[in-house]
């Protein structure tokens, strides 16, 4: 008897699957302490007498804390995860021999990773942003860089798990020497650091300028998400062509 | 069902398996070989978890890696123990009913549980489970898509005899319902109780096919080395050959090592030689006995 498994609950049952997997109270400690981190400077930054433009103060605490550690980081550690760990430990097989069409499960692991590292990435960096006293707009801000680079993190981070073991290692190797140094020096490099868009977006939002934060609003929500989908795609070929254990 | 024509997959310089063809129709099929012949690979390759270097592959007709259908009609048991460990066996087993599409997954596999004889009430995680019950997991999720084809890599590693028995039994059901049950096995007992045909597989080639007990004659059949231990280990060895009851021999120290392709002749000849000479005799001990001779010997005769 032929059955398949319809795309939408491939989508659902991978997205079940993967979440119970990726939570467990160890990553969610270590990440939560995390946030944790990004608070004490806020509150500390509010807190301060000696500061005279909050606003400009807050999007530093944002940008150099928030956006270069927290963001990448949670994404690192839930989207490698998400099928980089199934693949190691043998247990893709159990997703992969199925009647169900790659690009479902991609979707629905790419959906674990983000549904586990919003509230984690979101919630600790609006409250941060709040406690800066930098005001709505960069609270807004913060919120929307928040979410895109939250998609586009998780996104390729997921393709790195599938193409790379140790996928963890490489990626904190692209946070800190391609987004940190690199990206600095060449423009090429900037051009393919997610880092430049969640800065963009803050920047267009708050006109406080920021290294690396010079295109329009437009292209820093536009082109992490155009970079969602090619990722995406791309993790979606390489499931089909995977050597499974 | 199951076709393998020319198969060959390489993993770098390491050639896994080598230029391997069968058929494999309904019905239970051993799959022998020692550990490291290449089974895993085989069976991994069948299912399309990984593509031939070279050959091609057909279950029910079509590719499995790339056809999303005839995925659904494969059942697999993995020879890798690792389960998703935070599920209870319940959980685990419906997860693999609902990925395969079973309309009612719950039912489906709660009835699989009792297949294997576990309890799907238990509300302990898998990662907690024993190796044969952990065996016995994969074996219920392999089947609760009522596959055609059934793909068992050492599926009784870790059971006990009564559990062993219970899914031989439960394979020659299958295998008489029209299902494919492709079984492998390092051991040639149990392959003797999985069924009549047998694929011998031996650094990656596949060594022999057919009837068991046809292969089992061929292996009771080869040369066999066997050492004597004796007083005169050379005045027996002249003795042996003397007779015409060994093809060779040679004296190594207090012993007599000798190549005998009737080792029935020879088995009831030794004792009365030995007698006949009035030496004492200390050992006679059979040097390539075990399993990895056998398959050798089965690889080099073709």
């Amino acid at each position: 008897m032929t059955r398949s498994v319809p795309p939408a609950r491939a989508v659902a049952l991978t997205h079940r699957l993967l979440m119970r997997q990726l939570v467990t109270r160890g990553r969610i400690g270590a990440l939560l302490a995390l946030g944790a981190i990004v608070l004490i400077v806020s509150a500390a930054v509010g807190a301060s007498d000696e500061v005279d433009d909050r606003l400009e103060a807050g999007v530093q605490v944002m940008a150099n804390v928030g956006f270069t550690l927290v963001v990448p980081v949670v994404a690192l550690v839930f989207a490698t995860a998400a099928l980089g760990d199934t693949r190691e430990d043998g247990t893709l097989v159990y997703l992969w021999l199925r009647p169900m069409d790659r690009a479902p499960v991609v979707i629905g692991a790419w959906l674990a990773a983000i549904t586990v590292s919003l509230p984690i990435i979101v919630v600790p960096l609006t409250v941060a942003a709040a406690l800066t006293r930098g005001g709505n707009t960069l609270v807004g801000a913060t919120v929307l860089a928040a979410v895109v680079g939250v998609l586009a993190y998780s996104a390729v981070f997921l393709l790195l798990g599938l193409v790379l073991r140790n996928s963890i290692v490489w990626g904190i190797g692209y946070v800190i020497l391609w987004e940190g140094v690199l990206a600095s020096f060449f423009s090429f490099a900037a051009k393919l650091a997610i880092r430049g868009y969640t800065r963009s977006i803050i920047t267009a939002q708050t006109e406080v300028d920021l290294d690396l934060g010079d295109l329009s609003l437009a292209a820093g929500v536009i082109v992490p998400l155009l970079v969602t989908g090619a990722a995406l795609a791309l993790s979606t070929a390489r499931l089909g062509n995977l050597d499974v254990a | 069902m199951v076709e393998v024509q020319n198969v060959t997959k390489a993993f770098g310089d390491v050639i896994a398996v080598s230029d391997v063809s069968f058929t494999v129709g309904p019905g239970v099929t051993a799959l022998l070989g020692p550990n490291g012949a290449g089974k895993s690979t085989l069976f991994r390759v069948l299912c399309g978890l990984t593509p031939p270097t070279d050959g091609a592959v057909r279950v029910l007709g079509e590719d499995a890696r790339r056809h999303r259908d005839v995925r659904g009609r494969i059942g697999l048991v993995p020879q890798q123990d690792m389960l998703f460990d935070r599920l209870s066996a319940l959980q685990f087993v419906e997860l693999a009913a609902m990925t395969h599409g079973v309309s009612d997954a719950a039912d489906a596999a709660v009835r699989m549980l009792g297949h294997v004889e576990l309890d799907p009430d238990e509300p302990k995680m898998v990662g907690a489970y024993s190796k044969g019950m952990r065996q016995r997991v994969k074996l219920a999720a392999a089947l609760v898509n009522d596959p055609d084809v059934l793909i068992l890599d050492e599926p009784l590693t870790g059971l006990d005899p009564v559990q062993r028995n219970r899914m031989i039994d439960l394979f020659h059901n299958l295998g008489e319902s029209g299902k494919c049950v492709l079984v492998s096995s390092h051991v040639l007992d149990e392959v003797a109780r999985l069924g009549s045909k047998v694929l011998v597989i031996a650094q990656g080639r596949l060594a022999a096919t057919g009837d068991y007990r046809a292969l089992r004659n061929l292996m009771d059949d080869r040369p066999h080395r066997i050492k004597i231990g004796v007083d005169d280990a050379r005045t027996f060895a002249a003795a042996l050959i003397e007779r015409g009851l060994v093809d060779g021999a040679s004296v190594r120290g207090p012993s007599v090592v000798i190549d005998t392709g009737d080792i029935d002749t020879f088995g009831r000849a030794v004792a009365g030689v030995s007698k006949e000479l009035d030496t004492r005799l200390r050992e006679v001990v059979p040097l390539d006995d075990d399993l990895e001779s056998v398959f050798r010997y089965l690889v080099e005769r073709r």
